[in-house]
């Protein structure tokens, strides 16, 4: 079998939370993005196998999420969809599964992305107040019903935010932003460094806007109708260190270095890339963005889950069998500034190629020149189920640009695991 | 052949309705006898032999469709009518006081004497499928329910709920009878036959029982169970009905008076002025006026324009481009019989604003309850708006709705022809261009014709399909089908300027317009018209289209047909001021949220000059006859292929008062001599062209001949 294509993709804009897509649940958002991508290649929704998103937080109302996108789509009822979660690297996941489909011979045309509204997470009430309802609506007579009244307190009635608990690690018991307070102090990044590595990564999404509007589609935002969203409304302007340093450490009082300024933005928006055999494009007369050409996920620790990327780029390099100097183009994601400048100290360290036996090639210095080259998540934000789609569009789309031949695109992923993927032209 | 098996197995008899060479099942004369007979004979057995009677159609889809119209037209004197009612209802009692549990099996429509049967039986069970739609449609038709629907209804659900049914018609679901009480349970329809025996054993055996305790409600006891509640009811009832058929349609208001009349009292001496008012109605114009355009309906919902050889594809995606008020409407139309639809317009303005469009129509019926909320998140979900032309390659159909100018519709035609598949194919929405001329731009005039939608889009039953010389049989067939799928009545015309409806009703408010130079009151013209039965008076129709659209296809009309369609000076004057109606919220009114005035302006802008009054009958005359001359043009040059086309155009279109049967039928029934002598009149008077009688109609007058002939049964000719 041939080498798997990504033939085309568009994702919404990003949209940071509570903003302009508030009112805008995650399936909604996905299901334009997959329309417009069936309509960016004109492809019958016919031959679409199967949809494959990746994401978080599922709805409630949307339980298999892909499904509903699928329909919502006007895919027709007969085709398959199906949803899939690696936590930040959902979106990586649902493409590197559509080519494990199709390489197992299971479908032929599928379409990979993924979907996060974090405006939509929802509020909950916790466990005991959940049993109390539950309880009231199985009693039997008024003073059953008024003696659980009674039992109801204030405190009942305070609400879980579902988002804080999701951004938690259940086995650590760190939030994200604390592993990444973990990170900076082990490798002493400071806190200069991550709000100069920030700064890049605005400036640098400020400058690509044309760039970026190329993979993005326009959005008249339902059901109102009356407003349309063409940019990502992350990236700031007029960011500089100055405001940045004005910052409080948002996870470790005093001491900490990690701010809400130089960590990813929470983010609403959706991605749809269309994935098919290489041989099946050429037939369709596509011209696809690029190929797959390795792919990896690796197992860290929970609470440095944010190492993940610096053990699966040197993985997916060996199974490719590449070095890491011919890699033009490299996208790490931006979960914390601190988290990615810990990784690129780690993998011009001689002493972690050692201890893990990655061959000398696959690691070294990467040169910031070819790293986040149009800004990263601390600026576009990071929806989490969509970031590994949109990376990999983002990235595909700067490769043609560059007339790149290679790219490689990696996350770290929240629970301990680093997934990459290298992709060629 | 016999209508009726009788059968009886373990004391429960079967009475299986079963029509000879029919789809469905007709109570018509000899059916009902046979009836009658079966229920003697089954009275004779009451006694121990037979327990039980079950009524079921073997008809799929369909218990009993109702009594037989056909038979209902023919009826000449009210005695005869008095006749049938009174003999109906005596069937329908007996089957009532049979010594038996009886029951309808209800497996699909249950209409007008089909449900006047069901009521009469004790129990009435039906199917879940969606096929079961029950109803008393008989005021649709200028009649009342006349077998006894409306003693036995209110009876059976309460005055409310009958009320509802019998005066608007309409139908309701198997869920909404269960829900009133109408039906006593649902059933699977694969297992329909089987639990409904099972019911009707469960009531010998004692095992089931039911009850049917009114439910007791606050509205209800406020306003059904005393007097003082159902004088306010009915008072109420009534005002809404005075105000919707605004006095032109008197059979709602003959059923109220029946029901307030009799409601409470014995059955017989409301079966008494039930058939009464019955046979009264049955024999006016209205009722037959109104059943000769059922008729028109039906005819026109399967009319075969196209031989039904010619084999068509579904439309799997539709692309529209022009997102204004047309193009939205269209969109939502597409979308909300499940097509996805691209829609494409230069920039996102527009496109907002028809998404919005089509997010309140479907909001609206979301509050209607015919949609449920993921109903429209779906549904909605399929318009995809967009500035390019990506998405139009795999379209099946694109309609085009830019604005009314030749070259940017060539330009857009030529613009799609390079983009979209072969077999696609290119409509357009004029209302009035030349579909021949817009061919001209692309390479396979064969696969482009007219698909004129009227506005707005979801509310009127029209499309006028355009067929130019070159248009396919296979693309014909192509359109119809996609437009009968969304639920439109179709008529075929040939492309001529205006196509049909515009062309007739350009001529009725141009004479409007002249009448008001004349000196005629703006609300004194529109009331004449809306006296006459016009859901709209000329000079409002023209401030809600739009005046800018409406001289649009004025402009195209007098290039064409010069003299005749000379457009009055009042209306360049009110474009030139940019009075261009409700739109722009002064026109020939002052529109002001839902109020209008007169424009003072209009009057000031108006060189009046008065040759003398104009009488109401006159100036109805010229408004009406006018139209009737133009559509005499239409036959006599072969835009359309028969007068009935014209009457359903009419009718579907703009809203002609389905009470007159439509245009040509009301000139029928003038005369055409009468109309010939007044347009004749109109001519010496005016000296005008536009008043000029057709040589059709000239023909028609001194051979005195009428549009329709007797024999209206005629074999339908192909376009």
């Amino acid at each position: 079998m041939g080498r798997i294509a990504i033939v085309e993709g568009v994702r919404t804009p990003f949209v940071k939370s509570w903003t302009l897509f508030e009112d805008v649940p995650a399936q909604r958002l996905g299901s334009v993005c997959v329309r417009e991508l069936l309509e960016k290649t004109h492809l019958n929704p016919d031959s679409v196998d199967e949809v494959i998103i990746g994401t978080v937080a599922q709805p409630v109302e949307a339980s298999n999420i892909a499904r509903v996108i699928s329909l919502y789509a006007g895919i027709p009822k007969q085709k398959r969809a199906y949803t899939i979660s690696r936590n930040c690297a959902s979106g990586l996941e649902s493409v590197t599964s559509a080519l494990e489909k199709i390489k197992c011979g299971v479908d032929r045309i599928v379409i990979a992305g993924g979907t996060e509204s974090m405006s939509n997470i929802p509020l909950m009430f916790g466990r005991e107040t959940s049993k109390i309802f539950m309880k009231l609506n199985k009693a039997k007579n008024l003073a059953e019903k008024l003696k659980l009244f009674l039992g109801l307190r204030p405190r009942h009635f305070k609400p879980v935010p579902g988002l804080i608990l999701g951004l938690t690690d259940p086995v650590c018991g760190l939030n994200m932003g604390q592993t990444a307070e973990v990170l900076a102090k082990e490798f002493g990044v400071t806190r200069r460094e991550q709000d100069e590595f920030a700064l890049m990564s605005h400036q640098r999404a400020v400058e690509s806007r044309p760039k970026l509007q190329e993979e993005i589609m326009p959005f008249i935002i339902p059901s109102k109708f009356d407003r349309m969203v063409e940019h990502d409304n992350g990236p700031r302007e007029n960011m500089n260190l100055e405001s940045l340093g004005k910052l409080k450490p948002f996870f470790e009082r005093h001491t900490g270095t990690v701010t809400v300024g130089n960590s990813c933005q929470v983010t609403d928006g959706a991605c749809a890339l269309l994935v098919m055999e290489e041989e099946k494009a050429r037939q369709m007369g596509y011209q696809p963005l690029g190929y797959i050409r390795a792919y990896c996920y690796v197992g860290v620790e929970p609470d440095k889950m944010g190492l993940g990327p610096a053990y699966a780029i040197p993985t997916v390099l060996e199974m490719a069998g590449l070095n890491l100097k011919e890699i033009n183009l490299i996208e790490i994601n931006e979960a914390f500034a601190a988290q990615v400048l810990a990784c690129l100290k780690l993998l011009s360290s001689k002493k972690f190629a050692e201890e893990n036996i990655f061959s000398p090639g696959t690691v070294g210095e990467i040169d910031p020149n070819r790293l986040n080259v149009n800004g990263g998540a601390i600026a576009l934000g990071h929806p989490v189920g969509t970031s590994g789609s949109r990376l990999i569009l983002t990235l595909l789309k700067e490769m043609k640009r560059r007339e790149a031949q290679f790219g490689l695109a990696s996350l770290c992923v929240g629970g301990g695991q680093g997934g990459a993927i290298i992709l060629e032209r | 052949m016999r209508a009726l098996n009788l059968k009886i197995e373990n004391k429960i008899a079967i009475l299986e309705f079963d029509q000879p060479d029919s789809k469905v099942n007709l109570l018509n004369s000899a059916t009902m006898q046979e009836l009658a007979e079966n229920i003697d004979q089954l009275a004779q057995k009451s006694q121990g032999e037979v327990k039980a009677l079950i009524i079921t159609s073997k008809k799929e889809g369909s218990f009993i469709a109702g009594a037989d119209i056909k038979e209902i037209e023919q009826i000449q004197w009210a005695a005869e009518a008095k006749e049938k009612s009174e003999k109906g209802k005596q069937i329908l009692n007996s089957l009532q006081n049979l010594d038996l549990i009886t029951l309808a099996v209800i497996n699909g429509d249950c209409l007008g004497g089909g449900l006047e049967l069901a009521v009469a039986c004790k129990y009435r069970v039906a199917s879940f499928s969606d096929r079961v739609k029950i109803g008393l449609p008989e005021v649709k038709l200028g009649l009342v329910p006349g077998w006894g629907g409306t003693q036995r209804l209110p009876r059976l659900i309460g005055l409310t709920q009958a009320l509802k049914m019998i005066l608007s018609g309409q139908n309701i679901s198997g869920r909404e009878a269960l829900r009133n009480g109408l039906v006593d349970r649902l059933f699977p329809e694969a297992r329909l036959k089987e639990e409904s025996f099972n019911f009707v054993r469960g009531f010998l055996e004692g095992t089931e029982h039911i009850t049917r305790i009114r439910r007791k409600g606050f509205s209800k006891a406020l306003l059904e169970n005393n007097p003082l509640g159902r004088a306010v009811l009915f008072q109420q009832v009534k005002k809404n009905l005075l105000k919707k058929t605004s006095g032109f349609y008197p059979a709602p208001l003959k059923a109220l008076e029946i029901i307030k009349r009799t409601y409470g009292k014995s059955n017989q001496s409301g079966f008494i002025l039930e058939s009464e008012i019955f046979s009264q109605l049955a024999v006016t114009e209205v009722s037959k006026n109104l059943i000769k355009v059922f008729y028109l309906n039906e005819k026109f919902k399967k009319f075969p324009w196209v031989s039904d050889q010619v084999k068509q594809t579904k439309v799997n995606k539709c692309g529209i481009v022009g997102a204004g008020l047309m193009g939205g409407g269209i969109a939502h139309l597409t979308s909300s019989h499940d097509i996805p639809t691209r829609i494409r317009d230069v920039n996102f303005e527009p496109l907002k604003k028809a998404l919005k469009t089509a997010r309140e129509i479907f909001d609206y019926s979301l509050r209607n309850r015919k949609l449920k909320k993921n109903q429209v998140e779906y549904k909605m979900g399929l318009i995809s708006p967009t500035v390019t032309y990506q998405g139009f390659e795999n379209t099946d159909i694109v309609i085009e709705a830019v604005v009314e100018d030749l070259s940017i519709k060539q330009k857009v035609f030529k613009e799609l022809s390079q983009i979209i598949s072969p077999r696609a194919v290119l409509a357009s929405n004029t209302s009035a261009l030349s579909i021949g001329r817009l061919a001209e731009a692309v390479s396979y005039p064969e696969r482009v014709v007219g698909l004129h939608f009227f506005n707005p889009v979801h509310r009127m039953p029209l499309v006028e399909i355009i067929k130019s010389e070159k248009t396919s049989d296979q693309t014909l067939a192509q359109v119809i089908a996609f437009a009968r799928g969304l639920g439109k009545t179709v008529i075929v015309v040939q492309d001529r300027p205006g196509f049909l409806v515009n062309r007739i009703l350009f001529p009725y408010l141009n004479e409007a317009a002249s009448l008001l130079e004349e000196g005629m009151q703006i609300e004194k013209i529109d009331r004449i018209a809306r006296r006459f039965g016009m859901p709209l008076g000329p000079l409002e129709l023209a401030d809600e289209v739009g005046i800018d659209v409406g001289y649009k296809v004025a402009k195209i009309l007098q290039d064409a047909f010069g003299d005749r369609m000379r457009i009055v000076s009042v209306l360049n004057n009110l474009i030139q001021k940019g009075l261009l109606g409700k739109k722009s919220g002064q026109g020939f009114y002052l529109h002001t949220g839902k109020r209008k005035i007169p424009n003072p302006q209009v009057y000031r802008m108006t060189k009046i000059n008065n040759r003398g009054r104009v009488s109401d009958q006159a100036a109805l005359k010229r408004m009406i006859y006018t139209m009737v001359n133009e559509a005499a043009r239409c036959l006599e040059e072969k835009v359309v292929n028969c007068p009935e086309t014209i009457d359903i155009g009419m009718i579907a279109g703009i809203g002609f008062p389905p009470f007159r049967a439509g245009l040509l039928r009301y000139a029928d029934s003038i005369g055409i001599e009468a109309i010939v002598t007044d347009l004749v009149n109109f001519q010496n008077q005016f000296g005008q062209e536009r008043f000029r009688p057709c040589d059709l109609l000239l023909e028609k007058s001194r051979q005195k001949q009428s549009f329709y002939t007797h024999d209206s049964n005629r074999k339908p000719e192909y376009a």
